[in-house]
Formats: C-alpha cells, structure tokens, sequence
C-alpha cells in the first residue's frame, strides 16, 4: 500500500520530523483577502457611479441628504483602537498571560460593539431610504458588506476567545487568535479605505 | 467548520496486497465525509452529471444559430439557453471538475494526510450541489439572466451566488493545503507542478470570484429594487453582462492555469526524464497566473470613461501571456527531446491541451489588435465582441475540459482505484484536438465576417450565406466535443465495472500520490522521508537502479 512496496530506498529512509502547520493562519489570510475583495469591488462600482454623477452635474442623493462625519469618525478611532487591544490580545496569550488576554479579548469585543452601534447610528442620521438611489443603495451595500466583515471578525475572535479560556491556546501554540487579528486587521484596513472614500470625500 | 477539526492518522502500515478494491461507502458515509477522496468525487461526478445537461444547451444554441436568419428574432428562451451555456459550462462544471481533481490529487501530490479544512471543504461541495441545483431551477421556471420572471431571476443570483461561494471556500480549502501541508521537505520550490498551478490558479480565483460575488449582489439589488430601468441602469437584462465578464480574457485564462500544470505533470513521467528547468516551469506558471488576474478589467469599473487606462494594460496582457506559454512549451520540447519518449493516453491529452491552448491564447491576442476590423459593408468593428471573442474561449475552454479528461485518466487509479481502457483513452485527444478546432476556428472567422457573440443574438447583416456554413461547421465540431465527452464519461463507468486492479503506479510517475495504494487508504500515507527533490519517486527509481 505504501512506499514500501513500491520504493524501497523510500520505505527504508528515517521517517521526517513534523512540522506545525500553520493552517488556520493561512487559510484566514485568503478568506480575509477574498471579504475586502468583496468590499472593495462594491466600493469601487460606487465610486465609479458617483465620478458619473458628478461629472455630469446630477445629485448623488435626494436633496437634503448629509452623510455625516462624525459616526464615520468615531468608528474609525474605535477601530483603531480595537486594533490595539487585539495586538495585545496576541501577545499576551503568546507570553501566557492569560488575565491581561481576558481582558484585552473583552475590550476588543467591546470595541467591536461600539463599532456596529457608530454605524446604526450613522444610517439613523443619514435618514436616506435604501432604495432612494442607486448610489444609496449602494452606500448601505458597501458600509454594510464592511460591517458583514467586522460581526465576522468578532464571531472570528469570540470563538477563539472560547478556545482560550479552555486554555487551548497558549504560549507559542496561539495560532487561532494570530488568524483572528489577521482578519481583524484586514477588517479595519477595508474601514479604512472605506471611511476615506464615503466618508471624507463624499 | 474547522479550527477543532483533528488531521486524521496516518494510513496503517500493513502487507496486505497494495492494490485493492475500492471502499464502498453507505449514504451516511457519503453525507457525512471529511475525506478529501470521496468530496473529490462528488465534485467531478456531480459536474459530469451537469455537463450533460450544458451540452444539450450547447447543441441547442449551436443548431439555432446554423441558420442566422432566425438570430435576428429569436425566441425568448435562446438568450436564456445561451446564457446557461455559457456559465453553467464555466462554474458549474469546469471549474468544480478542476476543483474536484484538485481536492482529490492535491493533498496525494503534497504527501498530506488530508485536505485543510476538509469538513469545510464537503461544506463547500454540498453547497455547489444546492446552489447549482438551484440555479437549473430558476432557469426552469423562466429566471436565468434573461428571464421575465423576476422572483426566479432573483433566485438565480441568489443561487448562482451561492455556487461561486462555494467555490471560493473549495479554493481555499486547496490552496491552504499546498501551502501548509505540504510533506516534509517538500518546499515550496520542490512542489508539484500540477499542485503549483492550482496554488496559482486558487490565488487567481480568489482575487476574480469575490468581485464576481459583489457583480452578483448588484444584480441582485438592481432586480429587487430598481424595477425595470435597475438601480445602475439596467435591471434583469445587464445580469448575464455583470457576471459574464469572467470568460473573457484577461479572466478565462484563469481557466487555463491547471492546464499547464497537467502538462507539466505528464510531460516528463511520459518522457522518463526529469523536467527540464522545473524551476523556471513553476516561474512561468506563476506569470502566466498573473496575467490572468482580470478583473480590473470588467466594464463596471469604467473602461467607458478611462478607455486609456484600461485598453493599454489590456493589449499588454493579450501579448504578454502568451510568453510563459511560449517558453513552458519550449521546456516541454526540450524535457521529451532529452528524455525517452512513451506514447500513452496521458500524455496525448497533454499535447491535445496544449495546442488547443495555444490556439486560442494566439487569438486572443490577435483580437486585442484594434486595427483588426470586421470585414464588413461598411465600417468594421473591432473583433472583440464578435463571435471572434466566442471562439477565443471556446478554445480556452475546451482546452481546459482536455487537461481535465487528461487528469481523470491520468489519476483514475487515485480515483476509482481502477484505470481506465487505454485504447479508447487514446481516441479521445483526437476527437478533442479536432472537435476543438471545428467548433472554434469557424467562430473566428465568422466574427471576422461580422457574426455577433455567440451567447447574446443579434441579426447578421451581411455575409449571410459564409457565416451559416461556418455556424453550420461549428455545430459539427460541437458534435464531435460532445461525443468525446460522452466517450469520457463512458470511460469512467467501463472502469469502475472493470475487476483489473492497477498497481500503485502504473505509469512510473514521479509524485507522492504514486506512492500509496491505489485507492488511497484513509490518511493517505503510512509515513514519508524527508522529500528532497521534486521528482522523489523518480529520484528513488534512478537509485535503485544504479545500485
């Protein structure tokens, strides 16, 4: 069945050492590049319409209708600073530290809600209809598709968060929440090309 | 789905004969698998069912257009058949056979246990089973891009959606495993070329499918919200346009990656010799790859209001691809000039791919040449666009379904722990090669001539009479892919009725997957050495044979 029948220079070679793999690490890179993909394209067909608009003198939005800057703000300084926490979580789980992971995890989670809740807000002020335009519909798909993202993030963390506690992850063997902060920080960096191109320069 | 999932053991060391029948698996085994053998064959038995039914649509589409006259006022359903032609063909059934082969061949080729992700891998197969099932549906009962019925155009997005999904989580599944799984020493310079190619081509689809994935959310906003002018201008009659982009070039040379990797596999088992400059084989493959990364290329994002910026990198990536074509068949030139040549079926699928590649990488550069004008009363038009375009991927295409056939008689031992007939395998690239060329070659000069695309109709003006001959040829050559697909299909059943048992490594290969039972067991391998080439089989033959 093996190389034994087939090869025996092969069969009768020392077997290798294992190595760790680092599975869920890579695998998260290419989920988190195929979301900001995502995020990105809708982003992009955005702008590519409202350069049509403008260019053509039409209105992007009904009359009346402000995105305000404020809610795009406040999430990015909440993200930036989830950013931090959920470094911290990774190194403080990598050096065993496991009451200051706890409460950076908390903190990161924290941040997370706070994001979601700048963005509810944003859409309460924005008072635009999904369906009023297209770029309004497609303000409410990219902003949302980038929240998509963060809930995934967070699901991402909090199962991680789980495994820690169970004292799965640790010391050199934290992995899972390296591809946690992985998505994460791609999480916040599509905010930040986000935020940057509704928001800023509307 | 993934992160508590254990790798399973490795296969048990035994001296039981090393060829035995193939598992058989109860349904429960069936639903509930996390082996990378059994999801491998649901992908390539599910995508052969549906390739049955997108031949029928081709046969149908192709007889219709045989005589033009009846393209300027067809029935409604012919852009619906057309459509379904064109991306049940693409993601429906190439791309999950290419996915089957890969989740299948891939962790073998790699020395691994198992596929990463491998339960998120039979996720992704189920879901591809739902969501293509799903989108049959819609088209039956009048959805599909061009339908009336809005709620079943919806729920062709919808599904459709769901399928490309499913095909990212696959792509991941496979990449990651290339990338993390790998055997020990089996460097990334020391991979398989076949495994190479669908790392690169993973990454190719992993930068195309989620921009395909967001075409597919605004369609699906246009449709539900915009009524019949759309929310982007266009509603249900701008869906094929939003989704179809991916088989034009620089995308449908994403198609094509596998191919080279096949290639590259047989060439030198088949030549007993090892591949000549395997590392600049695997460099080539990896430019190839990015040339055909091509979505900044679709039309949503602008080639209308920036033509410059978009036709430019356009006519370089036409031109360019076709040096790493160029210089992989050089290698493979000079790796069976050096080597001793054996003729068998493999290899012959091999050659077949390669051609019909090259032919159809050559036409698409040509109609990237903008002063290439249609030959018409009147001003011409440049050829993309034309049934030109059509035939340009009708050659891609199809060169792809011949590395594919290639790939499951080249594997069928991996597979159905069987081989298939050699002697019929070896008609099969023929009837390929000429079908291929059959088909194709008269859409190029029918859109030469001014035939419109072959999937959206549209009345031909002038050269009437020329371009019904050449649709007339093209339907022919249609029979004979089709006949060699049935034929393909055919192999398959006669080998899982044969008793014959294979041997583990019937065709001397070089790879890590010929060096377990065929089939393989549960966890693949008892144990490896150190891999310290990427030929170790071929490496451990040579040396035996100067001991």
């Amino acid at each position: 069945m093996t190389t034994a029948t087939l090869v025996p220079s092969l069969a009768d070679a020392p077997p290798a050492e294992p190595r760790r793999p680092r599975v869920l690490f890579v695998a998260s890179a290419f989920a988190a590049g195929a979301s900001a993909l995502v995020v990105v394209a809708l982003l992009s067909v955005y702008l590519q319409i409202r350069g049509d608009l403008v260019s053509s003198g039409s209105a992007l939005f009904p009359e009346g209708t402000v995105i305000p800057l404020t809610p795009g703000n406040m999430g990015l300084a909440t993200l930036a600073m989830s950013v931090v926490t959920m470094a911290w979580v990774v190194h403080a789980l990598r050096n065993d530290d496991r009451p200051h992971a706890y409460l950076a995890l908390f903190l990161t989670l924290l941040f997370g809600v706070a994001f979601i809740n700048t963005t509810v807000y944003l859409y309460q002020q924005l008072a635009l209809g999904f369906d009023a335009s297209g770029p309004a519909a497609l303000l409410y798909i990219v902003t949302g598709a980038q929240l998509v993202m963060q809930i995934v993030a967070m699901l991402f963390v909090a199962v991680m968060g789980f495994q820690a506690l169970g004292g799965e992850l640790t010391g050199r063997d934290a992995e899972g929440m390296s591809a946690a902060a992985l998505y994460w920080y791609v999480t916040f960096a599509v905010y930040v090309v986000v935020w940057y191109a509704i928001y800023i320069t509307k | 789905m993934t992160v508590i999932e254990d790798a399973p053991a490795a296969a048990p060391a035994s001296s039981a004969p090393s060829s035995t029948a193939p598992t058989r698996y109860g349904l429960a085994d069936v639903l509930g698998t996390g082996d990378h053998k059994v999801v491998g064959r649901l992908w390539i038995a599910t995508a052969l069912l549906q390739l049955l039914l997108v031949l029928a649509a081709a046969i149908y589409t192709s007889a219709f257009r045989v005589d033009t006259a009846g393209l300027a006022d067809p029935p409604e359903w012919y852009a619906q058949i057309a459509s379904f032609r064109v991306l049940a063909g693409a993601f429906m059934v190439l791309l999950p056979l290419t996915i089957g082969l890969a989740t299948l061949v891939v962790p073998l080729q790699v020395g691994a246990a198992t596929i990463a992700f491998a339960r998120g891998a039979a996720a992704a197969f189920w879901a591809y089973l739902l969501g293509s099932v799903l989108v049959i549906s819609a088209y039956a009962i009048d959805g599909g891009p061009f339908g009336d019925d809005t709620e079943g155009v919806r729920l062709f997005i919808i599904s459709f959606g769901l399928v490309v999904l499913a095909e990212v989580v696959a792509l991941i599944c496979i990449a990651t495993t290339v990338v993390t799984l790998r055997a020990p020493g089996l460097r990334l310079a020391r991979t398989p070329l076949f495994s190479w190619s669908m790392l690169v081509a993973s990454g190719v689809w992993l930068l195309t499918l989620p921009v395909l994935l967001a075409m597919a959310v605004l369609s699906y906003l246009d449709v539900r919200y915009g009524g019949a002018g759309g929310l982007f201008g266009g509603g249900a009659t701008s869906v094929y346009r939003r989704l179809a982009w991916t088989i034009d070039q620089p995308s449908l040379y994403a198609f094509a990656i596998p191919i080279l990797g096949y290639v590259a596999t047989v060439v030198p088992v088949f030549a007993r010799t090892r591949h000549f400059q395997h590392r600049y084989a695997r460099n080539a493959i990896g430019t190839f790859g990015a040339l055909a990364v091509g979505a900044w290329a679709i039309p949503g994002f602008g080639a209308d209001s920036a033509p410059w910026l978009y036709e430019l990198p356009w006519i370089f990536v036409s031109f360019a691809i076709l040096l790493p074509l160029l210089g992989l068949l050089g290698m493979w030139a000079q790796t069976i000039r050096t080597g001793r040549i054996r003729i068998a079926s493999p290899l012959l699928y091999g050659i077949a791919a390669a051609t019909i590649l090259l032919i159809g990488v050559a036409a698409g550069a040509v109609q990237s040449i903008e002063r290439i004008e249609t030959i018409v009363d009147g001003p011409g038009t440049p050829l993309f666009g034309t049934s030109w375009t059509s035939g340009v991927a009708g050659f891609v295409l199809v060169a792809l379904g011949t590395a594919l056939i290639g790939g499951l008689v080249l594997w069928a031992p991996k597979i159905l722990g069987r081989s298939v007939a050699e002697g019929p395998a070896r008609a099969l690239p023929i009837l390929l090669l000429v079908g291929a060329v059959t088909m194709s070659l008269p859409d190029l000069i029918s859109g030469l001539f001014g035939q419109g695309l072959a999937d959206v109709p549209g009345p031909v003006a002038d050269n009437v009479d020329l371009i019904d001959v050449l649709n007339g040829i093209s339907l022919l050559g249609l029979g004979l892919l089709s006949l060699a697909a049935l034929g393909a299909i055919g192999l398959v059943l006669q080998a899982l009725r044969s008793s014959e048992l294979p041997g583990d490594d019937p065709w001397e290969g070089h790879t890590l997957e010929w060096a377990t039972s065929s089939p393989p067991p549960a966890g693949n391998f008892a144990s490896l050495p150190e891999i310290t080439s990427e030929a170790p089989l071929y490496d451990a033959r040579h040396q035996e044979a100067s001991a």
